[in-house]
């Protein structure tokens, strides 16, 4: 029996426009259609794959807004059995380390933890290093950019995947924090039976007093990092042109080497 | 009810994002016909698991009818219908639909006349073994069904006029005559098909009793015509089929019996299916309503002449704002019948004409407008909404022409 906690969270639909706040530079969730991160979508389908190898129980833990109930209900309905949602006004606009430390607490209140399943990075403010924070603060190893997983008794494997160095074979003994590439598989549709059996599964909302934590560690105010200024990204120059005398061949080529691009 | 609840919210989406995936990037292949929509069909049953809860629900009620008949109990056919013709799902059904009907109406088409008219037949009036024999493959969709009453000769006057006819030979019937424009005809496994008795007693054609038979695809004497070129819809098949002396079992004579006098014949068994039809037909309608609408607003807050957004055009205003009046009207007609449906009643036929005029009428006038509103672009493929039109159009002339439904809708106002 392995029991998962997968992590989920709400984020502004990478088709819609997204936006900062003016006065704090944190994200603008109002302004754009909200939904589960599709990279937390594999990490779901991954411990939903993991469960019907074997026996298992997972559990989906998102940190966010009341809102974020409509994503909590997404990962319900494609199978997970049961949920915790983090939410408090408190937490508008804390930083990764808060996150990551809101996050183990919600963990902690999971018993017998076997495997937390994250995405390797969000679509929204993402830095990519809640996974690693969060096996510092659990006290689990770590296996990173995971693109594909298996539990092998209290096992995992992982093959991760990096552009810089190409496929490693991970092993590491449970419990255990993994993340999850694009690559890992393709999420399942929610069935027609999941979403109306979603509706009659637990939910349990928690507040950051619940887990026992200070909000004077968390939130905007109390964040290590700030966002100072935020612009637009600039508009796409023209590029290089590269005239042909008979040797565009080796000028892209050189071009090419030059970006380090092979 | 006034709106969508949270659950069907979440079908829809979960519908949306399929379509997004799965239909838009085949659209032209489905829509020149290139690509039949059968594997699309059954990746959305497998998708949503409506493949496993339709078996598990066809043989949870073949079990049933088992055991009945086992401790005894005589009537050969079953009679009832299982219930609600949505098995109790019909928000559910509808949204989906509805959903699909805005990006692919050929595809709801061919799912519709397999699951809804054929299987649904073959539930009301086929014995049990007939309905083990048939019912589990079309249920998931691994068979294809087309259900056949309209001839060359006979459509509005479908019963009346037909002259495909069976002669008893024996134990056996021979079939002989001709269907069209019957979806799924070219790709069907399972076909039913309506025929006339010819007993040689001299009864003249058109009072002469109808009977339904089940055949499949490959007897003899059966041939499936290719897929005709339609105005609209090309992504569901629809074609002509041929029977030549087609040697029947009673087996495959629905009831596996003559129907007497007095329990009516095949006209009362497709009669029945009109009703729900033309409920269905409210809602295809409604999809097409929703995307054009969706699609118009869209152009117009988007569309810039003399340096305005053309929906600042009061002409603009006026289309907009009668999309949006349809929309109302078309949701909530979909909405009371749901209700009707969850109450454990039916629309009846007059009403379910009155939905399925006004519904289809005015989806073909929204598509139209919304085409005139995207200027040139609207005339070409490429924004869609040309093949919304044509579509739509379809809506007017099968379930029932909209004359048809007219004389329904009338009786049911003079009668008593
Ligand atoms: C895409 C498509 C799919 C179809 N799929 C199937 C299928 O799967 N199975 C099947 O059996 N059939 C199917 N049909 C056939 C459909 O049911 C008929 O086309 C429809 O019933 C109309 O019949 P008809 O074409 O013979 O037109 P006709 O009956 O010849 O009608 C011609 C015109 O006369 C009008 N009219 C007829 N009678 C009257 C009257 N009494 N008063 C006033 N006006 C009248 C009609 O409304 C119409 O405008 C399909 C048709 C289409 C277009
Ligand atoms: C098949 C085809 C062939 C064509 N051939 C040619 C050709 O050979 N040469 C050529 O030059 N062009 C050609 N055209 C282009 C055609 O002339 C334009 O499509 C037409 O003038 C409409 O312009 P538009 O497409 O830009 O629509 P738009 O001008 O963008 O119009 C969009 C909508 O807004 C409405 N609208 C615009 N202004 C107002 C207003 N002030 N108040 C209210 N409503 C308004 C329009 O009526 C329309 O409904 C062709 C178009 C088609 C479809």
């Amino acid at each position: 029996m392995t029991n998962i906690v997968v992590l989920v969270k709400q984020v502004p639909d990478t088709y819609s426009e997204r936006k900062l706040a003016e006065t704090d530079h944190t994200l603008d969730r109002e302004s754009a259609d909200a939904v589960l991160d599709e990279i937390n979508e594999r990490a779901v389908e991954e411990a939903l794959k993991i469960k019907e190898a074997g026996e298992g129980e997972v559990t989906v833990l998102c940190v966010g807004p009341d809102r974020a109930t409509d994503a909590i209900r997404k990962a319900l309905s494609m199978g997970a059995d049961k949920a915790i949602h983090v939410s408090d006004e408190a937490l508008h606009g804390s930083d990764i380390l808060a996150t990551a430390k809101v996050i183990a607490a919600a963990i902690g209140k999971v018993e017998g933890v076997d495997l937390v399943i994250a995405g390797n990075e969000s679509s929204d403010g993402g830095a990519g290093a809640v996974p690693a924070l969060l096996a510092e603060l659990l006290g689990m190893p770590q296996l990173t950019y995971a693109h594909h997983v298996s539990v092998e008794g209290s096992a995992i494997k992982v093959d991760r995947e990096t552009a810089d160095e190409g496929i490693t074979h991970l092993e590491a003994n449970l419990p255990a924090v993994v993340s999850v590439t694009e690559k890992i598989n393709e999420p399942r549709y929610p069935s027609f039976k999941g979403i109306m059996a979603a509706k009659k599964k637990p939910v349990e909302t928690l507040t950051v007093a619940d887990l026992g934590l200070d909000a004077g560690e968390v939130g905007l105010d109390n964040a290590w990092s700030t966002v100072s200024e935020a612009a637009p990204k600039p508009p796409r120059t023209a590029g290089e042109k590269v005239e042909d005398d008979g040797d565009g061949g080796t000028k892209i080529a050189e071009y090419l080497v030059g970006q380090k691009l092979i | 009810m006034f709106e969508w609840s949270e659950t069907e919210v979440l079908i829809r989406d979960s519908i949306r994002s399929f379509v997004d995936k799965e239909i838009r990037p085949h659209v032209d292949e489905l829509e020149s016909g290139a690509l039949p929509p059968y594997d699309i069909i059954r990746k959305l049953f497998a998708a949503f698991g409506v493949d496993t809860m339709a078996s598990e629900s066809i043989n949870a009620l073949l079990a049933k009818r088992r055991k009945r008949a086992e401790s005894g109990e005589t009537s050969e056919s079953t009679g009832d219908s299982g219930g609600s013709p949505f098995g109790g799902q019909e928000s559910l059904a509808l949204i989906a639909v509805s959903e699909l009907a805005g990006v692919s109406l050929g595809i709801v088409a061919s799912m519709g006349v397999s699951i809804g008219l054929t299987a649904q037949t073959i539930l009301a009036k086929g014995t049990l073994a007939q309905q083990e024999r048939w019912l589990p493959k079309l249920a998931t969709f691994e068979h294809i069904g087309a259900w056949a009453i309209t001839e060359p000769g006979s459509g509005s006057d479908a019963f009346g006029g037909m002259t495909t006819t069976v002669r008893r030979d024996g134990d056996e019937y021979i079939l002989n005559g001709q269907k069209t424009f019957i979806t799924n005809g070219p790709h069907a496994d399972v076909i039913v098909v309506y025929a006339k008795l010819d007993t040689g007693d001299g009864t003249p054609q058109r009072d002469r009793p109808v009977l339904t038979f089940v055949l499949d695809k490959g007897m003899p004497g059966l041939t499936q015509g290719r897929a005709f070129k339609k105005m609209g819809m090309m992504s569901s098949p629809t074609g002509e089929l041929f029977f030549s002396d087609i040697r029947l079992g009673k087996d495959r004579l629905l009831g596996e019996r003559e129907p007497a006098a007095s329990d009516g014949d095949g006209r009362d068994s497709a009669r029945a299916s009109f009703a729900v039809e033309r409920v269905g037909v409210a809602a295809l309608a409604l999809g097409i309503i929703n995307e054009c609408h969706r699609l118009s607003v869209d152009y117009a807050k988007q569309r810039t002449l003399w340096g305005r957004e053309i929906g600042q055009f009061q002409l603009i205003q006026l289309k907009l704002a009668k999309m949006e009046i349809a929309r109302i009207n078309v949701q909530n007609m979909v909405f009371s019948a749901i209700e009707k449906l969850r109450a454990g009643a039916l629309p009846d036929l007059a009403e379910a004409s009155a939905m399925k005029l006004y519904a289809s009428e005015t989806a073909t006038e929204v598509a139209m407008e919304a085409v005139q509103l995207f200027g040139g672009n609207g005339y070409m493929s490429e924004y869609r909404v040309e093949q919304l039109a044509r579509d739509a159009k379809s809506l007017m002339i099968y379930a029932g022409s909209n004359e048809i439904q007219v004389t329904h809708i009338a009786k049911g106002l003079l009668a008593g």
